[in-house]
């Protein structure tokens, strides 16, 4: 897989309590990411936050949590308007940020162990 | 700063448990004047009353007791409490809100030890780049984390700042997932690191980021910067501590 230069990055904010077909909301766009051959995509779990809701997502003892999540997926713009449709059906309530970035590397090694 | 001379007086009246948004609606009033520059506020609780409903509420009836008056009361200039009345009525919901004209004598002073010491905060706007690496967490460099090793290898390089976050799911290059599972023992976790600087020190970094990752994502982005530093006496004393 090559990539390089002008790239778009695709950011991706919902609840960590959001789901798509009774999985994870998080895992399901990250099958998604694989089965359309996006080069990457990666989850992170935020500590504090609000949204459109303006609930605050905060970690409570008794509550459940409902942290905010972020998907940060990097692409060409062609991968990415192709994943954009999928994420539309599957984000009901969340927010799709797009920018720019330049790709200064991207490699893997040949041979390392491919598991999943 | 409020100086002496005619001014607004302002008490909103809600109940103590009344919500906005899932917090106190007293607490987000007071949030909200703080954060809106008001020289000062206070939150008074009431041991009894009753609003438009007619109920009373007061503490010697243990089930009524919740549902107490509270008042927040705050002093400023006309043009201030005008600017912020719309926000306020949202606010309040169900609740009162009184302005009465009244004349301050003698403003409020800060701390004069700590005003004195306390310079205004820096604030650094302009163009810059944002770099993002994205490795595994088990990725070693000379057999020590690679993102240890390279949040080193930028302090050399007299980069401005680094953040380490790590991922909960995620995929790269090689297509293999990395997960947080909870009964094994490798946590091969994705990580990110996150580099903002001068897109001329970020781009002397590259050939030691080249050497050091093996595997992974490097991008670069514009980004504008909003920057709020300490005054740099402290911010000296601080760098002689670490």
């Amino acid at each position: 897989m090559k990539l390089e230069g002008k790239a778009k990055m695709l950011r991706i904010h919902f609840g960590e309590d959001d789901k798509w077909q009774n999985k994870p909301l998080y895992e399901a766009i990250v099958i998604k990411c694989r089965e359309l051959d996006i080069a990457g995509a990666t989850v992170f779990r935020g500590i504090e936050g609000y949204g459109a809701s303006t609930l605050i997502h905060k970690r409570h003892l008794l509550r459940s949590a409902d942290r905010p999540i972020m998907i940060s997926v990097i692409d060409t713009e062609e991968k990415i308007r192709n994943l954009i449709p999928a994420l539309d059906e599957m984000v009901d309530e969340g927010l799709i940020a797009m920018s720019e970035v330049e790709v200064i590397r991207y490699v893997h090694q040949n041979g390392v162990r491919s598991e999943v | 700063m409020l100086t002496p001379g005619p001014a607004k007086k302002v008490g909103v009246y809600v109940a103590e448990d009344q919500q906005f948004h899932g917090t106190a609606a007293y607490a987000a009033i007071l949030d909200f004047l703080f954060f809106h520059g008001v020289s000062g506020a206070t939150v008074t609780r009431g041991i009894a009353g009753f609003g438009a409903d007619h109920h009373l509420h007061t503490t010697r009836l243990v089930d009524l007791a919740v549902r107490l008056p509270v008042k927040v009361e705050f002093i400023e200039t006309e043009a201030k409490v005008e600017e912020l009345l719309p926000k306020l009525q949202e606010m309040v919901g169900t609740g009162l809100i009184e302005v009465q004209d009244t004349t301050i004598v003698k403003p409020a002073e800060k701390n004069r030890k700590r005003a004195a010491s306390a310079r205004p905060a820096l604030k650094q706007e302009g163009k810059a780049k944002m770099m993002r690496i994205y490795i595994g967490e088990n990725d070693k460099w000379n057999g020590k984390p690679l993102h240890e090793s390279i949040v080193h290898g930028l302090r050399a390089h007299d980069i401005a700042g680094v953040t380490v976050y790590r991922g909960i799911l995620g995929y790269g290059a090689n297509r293999r997932i990395h997960k947080d599972a909870a009964l094994s023992l490798s946590h091969d976790r994705p990580i990110l690191l996150s580099i903002v600087d001068t897109e001329e020190k970020l781009r002397a970094f590259i050939p030691v980021l080249d050497q050091m990752v093996q595997q992974g994502l490097v991008v670069l982005s514009d980004v504008d910067v909003i920057k709020y530093t300490h005054n740099y006496e402290q911010a000296d004393r601080r760098e002689m501590q670490t």
